[in-house]
C-alpha cells in the first residue's frame, strides 16, 4: 500500500517536473529571441545615428531628407523596442547587458524609451540646419539617459 | 615547589603573543601625516583648482543626497550614498563650513588628506576616497584645488559614518592596507613622450583617478600595476568595466581626435559605451575640460597597447 503511494507520488513528481520542464524551455528560447531581437534594433539605432553624426561631426552637409530618414529609422526601432522586453527575458542564451531594473523599473524604462521616440520623431521633423545640432543632443542625451539607468557596463 | 602549570604557562605565552600582536598592529597601522613645513607657500590659482574638480569628477561622488532640502546638487556638500562591495560610504562635505566641511582646514591637512588618505585628526580615509590615486598629483595643483574648494558657498552637512561592519578596526587597519597600495613611486613625467601625452598620463593617473575603477584589483583590493587600465569587474558587482588599451586596434576609437570627440560629446555624437556604469556623468565633467586638455587623456589612451605589461618591471609609471 505504502509502496504504491510513494511510487505514485514519484511518478507525480516525474510528470509535474516534466510540465514545468517544457514551458521553461519555451521561455528560454523566446528570452534569447528578445534578447537578439532588441540588439538588432540597437544596431539599427546605432547605423542610422551614423548619418547623423557625419553631420554634427562636419564631416558631411546638413541634409533635411538624410536627416528625417535617419530620425524615422530611429523611432521606429524605438518603437519596435517596446516590446522586445518582456518579462522573464532578462537572460538568455546569448549574453544581455540589460539591467534588471528594466524590469523592477518597467513605468520608468517605458517613459524613456518614449521620450527617446519623441525625440527621434523631433528630430526627423528637423528643416533647418540651425535646429538640427539641439535636436541631435535631445536625443543623444535621453539614449544616455537610459543606458545609465537601464543597460549595465561592459567590456 | 613544582614551576607554573602548563596551562598557565599556555595562558601567558597567548597573553604575550597576543599583546605583541596588538601591538605590532598598531605600530604598523600608525597615521604618518606630512608636517606643515612639508608645504611650500603657493598663491592658489583658483581656475586651475576649478579644472582639476572637473577633471576629478569630485561633485559626483560628493554631492548631496538626492532630496535633501534646501541643497544645491552642484555644491559638493557631501551625504549621497556611494555603494562599493565593502559598504556604503556618504563622501564628506568638500565646502568650506567651519564645523562640518574644509573651513578649519589647513592646506597640509588638505595634502594628507589627498595623498595619504589622512583626516586632520589623523584617522585613516576608507580607500572608497581614491588616495592612492591623488597621491600623483602635484602639491601646488592640490593647493589650487583645495583654494577652489575654499573659495565656494559655505553648506552646513554633518559628516556622516560609512555603514562598514567593524568600522573602527577595519578604519584602523586601513594602515596595514596603505602599506600595499602606496608603495612604489608616484607619477613623474616620462621625457621620452611629448608634453601632451605627459599631461594626459598625469591627469589619467592622477586627479582623473581613472585606474581606481579601470584597474582590476587583487583579492587585497590592491590595483594591479602589472594590468594597468585593462579592464575588469564593475565595482558595483553588476557588468564589467571596459579595458582602456588598445582602443585603436581594437576598433572602440578611430584615433586621438576620435576619441577627444566622445570625451567631449558622449552620446550626443552616438558614442554609446560612454554612458553605462556611472561613466556617463564623468564624461560630462571632462566635457568641462579644456579641448588640449581632454586631447591630452585620448593621446595618452591610445598609446597604450591593448595587451598588459606583464611581470617583471610593469608600470612603476602609468607611461608602460
Amino acid at each position: 500500500m505504502i509502496r504504491i503511494k510513494r511510487l505514485s507520488v514519484a511518478s507525480a513528481l516525474l510528470v509535474a517536473s516534466a510540465l514545468a520542464a517544457a514551458p521553461l524551455s519555451f521561455a528560454a528560447q523566446t528570452a534569447t529571441e528578445a534578447i537578439q531581437a532588441r540588439q538588432k534594433a540597437m544596431k539599427g539605432i546605432d547605423g542610422a545615428m551614423e548619418s547623423l553624426v557625419a553631420i554634427a561631426k562636419k564631416q558631411a552637409p546638413f541634409d533635411a531628407a538624410v536627416v528625417k530618414k535617419a530620425g524615422e529609422t530611429i523611432a521606429s526601432h524605438l518603437t519596435e523596442a517596446q516590446g522586445l522586453f518582456p518579462a522573464g527575458s532578462e537572460k538568455g542564451d546569448v549574453q544581455t547587458w540589460a539591467k534588471p531594473t528594466i524590469w523592477s523599473d518597467g513605468a520608468g524604462f517605458a517613459a524613456a524609451l518614449k521620450s527617446s521616440h519623441e525625440a527621434a520623431t523631433a528630430l526627423a521633423g528637423v528643416k533647418e540646419e540651425a535646429a538640427f545640432l539641439p535636436a541631435l543632443k535631445a536625443l543623444g542625451g535621453s539614449c544616455k539617459h537610459c543606458h545609465e539607468t537601464y543597460r549595465l557596463p561592459k567590456r | 615547589m613544582s614551576g607554573p602549570s602548563r596551562a598557565k604557562r599556555a595562558a601567558v605565552a597567548a597573553v604575550v603573543v597576543a599583546t605583541a600582536g596588538a601591538a605590532a598592529f598598531w605600530l604598523l597601522t600608525a597615521p604618518r601625516p606630512l608636517a606643515p613645513s612639508a608645504i611650500p607657500a603657493h598663491t592658489p590659482d583658483l581656475a586651475n583648482g576649478e579644472l582639476l574638480f572637473h577633471a576629478g569628477s569630485c561633485i559626483s561622488c560628493h554631492r548631496p543626497a538626492k532630496g535633501t532640502p534646501g541643497a544645491d546638487p552642484a555644491l559638493p556638500s557631501g551625504g549621497a550614498p556611494f555603494k562599493t562591495p565593502v559598504g556604503t560610504f556618504y563622501p564628506q562635505n568638500l565646502t568650506p563650513d567651519d564645523a562640518t566641511g574644509l573651513g578649519r582646514w589647513r592646506p597640509v591637512d588638505f595634502v594628507n588628506a589627498m595623498t595619504r588618505g589622512l583626516s586632520p585628526s589623523g584617522r585613516h580615509y576608507f580607500p572608497a576616497f581614491p588616495y592612492p590615486s591623488y597621491r600623483n598629483v602635484r602639491t601646488t595643483d592640490l593647493l589650487d584645488l583645495f583654494g577652489y574648494l575654499r573659495s565656494l558657498p559655505k553648506v552646513v552637512s554633518p559628516e556622516r559614518p560609512p555603514d562598514v561592519p567593524f568600522a573602527r578596526v577595519a578604519r584602523r587597519g586601513v594602515g596595514l592596507w596603505d602599506l600595499l597600495a602606496l608603495r612604489g613611486p608616484r607619477f613623474s613625467p616620462d621625457p621620452a613622450r611629448d608634453a601632451s601625452w605627459n599631461r594626459g598620463a598625469y591627469l589619467v593617473a592622477g586627479i582623473g583617478h581613472c585606474g581606481e575603477c579601470h584597474t582590476p584589483r587583487n583579492l587585497l583590493m590592491v590595483p594591479e600595476r602589472s594590468r594597468w587600465l585593462a579592464g575588469g569587474p564593475h565595482p558595483s558587482g553588476e557588468g564589467e568595466v571596459p579595458s582602456l588599451r588598445g582602443l585603436v586596434a581594437r576598433k572602440r576609437y578611430k584615433d586621438a581626435a576620435d576619441l577627444t570627440l566622445a570625451l567631449q560629446n558622449g552620446e550626443t555624437f552616438g558614442y554609446d559605451r560612454l554612458s553605462s556604469g556611472g561613466m556617463g556623468e564623468i564624461q560630462e565633467n571632462l566635457s568641462l575640460l579644456p579641448d588640449a586638455d581632454v586631447r591630452a587623456i585620448a593621446d595618452y589612451l591610445v598609446s597604450l597597447p591593448q595587451a598588459p605589461v606583464d611581470g617583471a618591471g610593469a608600470a612603476p609609471r602609468p607611461s608602460r
